[in-house]
């Protein structure tokens, strides 16, 4: 693998390679490039996962011309094929490198910090949604403890906007979570459910599961989850699996014109 | 094109929390929470993941103002850092050393407060150090 890349790097086939490397002890993601080839030895994989994608698009934005190479786990790869879809990075400037993650005897580690999820603590399984419970638990509560329970945990929301801003397929330029006439500024708690819903709604046929939301959330809301029951419509109404079909969302209504530009680089 | 990722701690308030920022061709461009560190494990609040837009602010103060004549006129850092000490001078010595108090910060660092308290009693000779966060 790091044969490979550092191949990639001196023959220009890519001109940054976004992947990981120990910072005194913390794994940071790091761009590799060919002025510096030896980092490419120290380059490491493990459980911990950031929005490598996300980088590229900040690259992208910057200069549309740059080659990027990067790791690639699963959700990685899922979320690429979505912004490929959305315009968002030009399939033509990006190789990848494909990481094991999943748990197999086949493979020398299971690799996914989703491998272990935290424990709900009692309160919370008394009173909020256990993030790590399936579709068919959550929808077991009726109805009414259903969204007596959501609210719990949409109720201690602190409007930090982690959960997009660490989403790999969250990159529209106006977001309407910012829209004053859908979610008011300085109010806390937020708008319920109109945030987490209209976040829910955006993630139909976009959200690929990555969980990485959830793990920047502070508030421990099972963000996940949620837009998996949401995904779920989609799959059983449309046939349709974002990240794994290599279609266009059944929500992308606006056609491909829609301007979805990346973000200028002053921007929030 | 070249870019790094840098880490840091976020210097809004006290807790401290671990960020990564993103560097694109020498400007800062982005932050992001560090996943491993202690404090945060991975989260921010909304004030971490925007640590970006005030170093890159327009009206971000790049160098010290001294209020002349009712306005703000921008000084040297020696300038300005003589005219504190000798106004400070005059006032202890018509005064007396508890007439000056030192506010610290949550924002600044754990041996950054050591040497403001130092400074307050050693060098001003006073006890009146308290905390912004007292304020
Ligand atoms: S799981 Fe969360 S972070 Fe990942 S794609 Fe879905 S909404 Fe975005
Ligand atoms: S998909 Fe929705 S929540 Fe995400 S950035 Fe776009 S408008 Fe905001
Ligand atoms: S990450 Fe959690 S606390 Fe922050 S805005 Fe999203 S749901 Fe709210
Ligand atoms: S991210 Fe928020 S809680 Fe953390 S140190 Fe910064 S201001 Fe404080």
């Amino acid at each position: 693998m790091k044969d490979q890349i550092k191949q990639w790097l001196q023959q220009g086939k890519v001109d940054i390679f976004l992947g990981y490397k120990m910072v005194e002890g913390h794994p940071l993601p790091h761009f590799f490039v060919k002025d510096r080839l030896y980092e490419v030895d120290e380059l490491v994989t493990g459980p911990i996962r950031y929005p490598l994608e996300k980088l590229a698009i900040r690259l992208a934005a910057e200069d549309p011309e740059v080659k990027i190479g990067l790791l690639v786990r699963d959700c990685n790869r899922r979320a690429l094929n979505v912004l490929f879809l959305w315009h968002q990075l030009n399939p033509d400037n990006v190789m990848s490198i494909p990481v094991n993650c999943c748990p197999s005897n086949l493979a020398d580690q299971a690799n996914c910090s989703l491998l272990k999820p935290e424990k709900a603590g009692p309160y919370k399984e008394m009173v909020g949604i256990d993030n790590n419970i399936s579709i068919e638990e959550a929808k077991g509560f009726d109805q009414e403890e259903r969204l007596r329970r959501w609210t719990y945990e949409f109720d201690k929301c602190i409007k930090c906007y982690g959960c997009r801003d660490a989403c790999p397929v969250c990159f529209c330029k106006e977001c309407s979570l910012e829209h004053h006439a859908l979610v008011k500024t300085g109010d806390l708690p937020v708008d319920i459910p109109i945030f987490h819903l209209v976040r829910a709604v955006h993630m139909a046929g976009r959200c690929i599961d990555c969980g990485l939301c959830e793990e920047a959330c502070p508030m421990d809301i099972p963000l996940r989850l949620l837009y998996k029951m949401v995904n779920q419509i989609v799959l059983n109404v449309f046939k349709y699996n974002p990240g794994i079909d290599s279609v266009q969302s059944p929500f992308n209504m606006l056609g491909d014109e829609v301007t979805l530009e990346p973000k200028g680089l002053n921007a929030a | 094109m070249n870019g790094k990722i840098v880490p840091s701690v976020c210097s809004y308030c006290g807790t401290g929390c671990g960020v990564l920022f993103q560097v694109v061709n020498g400007k800062l461009v982005g932050t992001m929470p560090l996943k491993t560190h202690p404090v945060n494990e991975g989260k921010l609040c909304i004030k971490g993941w925007h640590l970006h837009e005030y170093v890159n602010s327009p009206t971000r103060l790049r160098s010290p103002l001294i209020k002349m004549n009712g306005r703000f006129r921008q000084a040297t850092w020696d300038k300005a850092l003589h005219f504190a000490s000798d106004r400070l001078k005059a006032i202890i010595e018509k005064y007396g050393p508890d007439s000056v108090g030192v506010l610290v910060s949550a924002k600044i660092t754990n041996e950054e407060n050591y040497l403001a308290q130092k400074f307050a009693r050693a060098a001003i000779g006073t006890n009146n150090v308290d905390h912004c966060a007292r304020l």
